[in-house]
C-alpha cells in the first residue's frame, strides 16, 4: 500500500518558484486594477469559463475570491494602480490558478505555518478551549474585516498544491474533482 | 445581505438573508453587539437563506461566537447547509461553532 505520510506533510504553504504550478503554458490570462469594491465581480470573470460541475455552487468561486482579495488588499494595498494577474486553467478533473500582485510579498509565511500547525495539533486534540487562540490569524495589519480564515481553507481546498514564488507575491494553486464513473454494461 | 430579529421566549432569532460577503458580513456583528447592549443573552443565527459565506463571514461567526462565550451568554448557529457548510468544514470550524439542524433543535438545545 502506498505510503500516505506526505498526505499530512502537504498541509503547509510552501514557497517553491520551480514548482510545476507556476508552468502558465496553455493557461488564460486577466489583469484587474487592485479596486476593493469590485473583487468579487473580477472574480465571476474568470469563473465563468469553468465547467458547471466544478463549481460545486460556488465554492470554486469563494476560494478564488479569496485569493484574489487577498492579493488587492494585502498584496497592493489596495492601490488602484497596482495590478493583479491571474493566470488561470479549468476542465472537468482541475481548477489551476496563478495569482500574482505587486506587493512586497507574504512575509510572515512562516509565522503562518507556524500558527497553523498549532491549529491542527489543537484541532487533532479536539482542544476547542484553546481552539479559541487559533481560530483566526491576526497580524498588526489586520482590520476588522480580515476574517483571518481564508488560507485555513484555502490550503484544504487546493488539492494540488497552494506554492508560493520566491518573492513571495504570486502563489500557484491546484484543485483536482474526482471524476464520475460511468457503469459499464 | 438582510436581517431580521424575531423573539421567541427569550430567544432572539436573527435570519440572515443573502450573502456573507466582504462587503456586508460587518452588519451581522454590529446587530449583534447592539443586541447585547440591549442585554440580550440568547442568540440563535438562522442561515438557512444564505447560500454564500466567505472568510469575512466566517470571521464575522467567529468574532460573534467568541464574544457571546465569553460573556456566558447563549449562541446557537443553525440551517448551516451548501457551500456555507463546506467553508465552515474547510475551516475546520464545525466543532467550534455550537450548530443545530434546525430552528426547533436550536430552541430545545436552549431549554437545556
Amino acid at each position: 500500500m502506498a505510503d500516505l505520510t506526505y498526505l499530512s506533510e502537504l498541509k503547509e504553504i510552501r514557497v517553491n518558484e520551480n514548482s510545476p504550478l507556476f508552468d502558465k503554458t496553455g493557461m488564460h490570462y486577466k489583469e484587474f486594477p487592485s479596486d476593493y469594491r469590485q473583487i468579487r465581480y473580477f472574480t465571476l470573470l474568470i469563473v465563468q469559463s469553468a465547467p458547471l460541475e466544478i463549481k460545486e455552487i460556488n465554492l470554486l468561486e469563494q476560494q478564488i475570491s479569496e485569493v484574489i482579495k487577498n492579493a488587492v488588499k494585502h498584496g497592493n494595498q489596495c492601490t488602484v494602480g497596482k495590478k493583479v494577474r491571474v493566470w488561470y486553467s479549468f476542465d472537468s478533473a482541475h481548477a489551476h490558478l496563478i495569482v500574482q500582485d505587486e506587493g512586497e510579498g507574504f512575509r510572515d509565511l512562516e509565522k503562518w505555518n507556524d500558527f497553523n500547525r498549532k491549529r491542527l495539533e489543537i484541532l487533532s486534540a479536539q482542544d476547542f478551549e484553546r481552539l479559541a487562540d487559533f481560530v483566526s490569524w491576526r497580524t498588526q495589519k489586520s482590520d476588522d474585516n480580515d476574517g483571518g480564515n481564508a488560507l485555513f481553507a484555502a490550503l484544504e481546498y487546493w488539492d494540488g498544491g497552494f506554492v508560493f514564488n520566491d518573492a513571495r507575491n504570486a502563489v500557484a494553486m491546484l484543485k483536482s474533482f474526482p471524476q464520475k464513473k460511468h457503469a459499464i454494461g | 445581505m438582510e436581517l431580521k430579529i424575531r423573539k421567541n421566549g427569550n430567544n432572539y432569532i436573527i435570519d440572515v438573508n443573502g450573502e456573507m460577503d466582504l462587503y456586508n458580513s460587518y452588519k451581522l456583528k454590529e446587530l449583534v453587539m447592539k443586541m447585547l447592549e440591549k442585554k440580550v443573552e440568547r442568540f440563535i443565527i438562522n442561515l438557512e437563506n444564505v447560500d454564500y459565506i466567505d472568510s469575512s463571514g466566517i470571521g464575522a461567526l467567529i468574532y460573534i461566537c467568541s464574544t457571546i462565550k465569553k460573556m456566558s451568554f447563549r449562541l446557537i448557529i443553525t440551517n448551516i447547509h451548501g457551500s456555507v457548510k463546506k467553508v465552515i468544514e474547510l475551516t475546520k470550524l464545525m466543532g467550534y461553532f455550537p450548530i443545530t439542524n434546525s430552528i426547533e433543535e436550536a430552541i430545545l438545545q436552549m431549554e437545556e
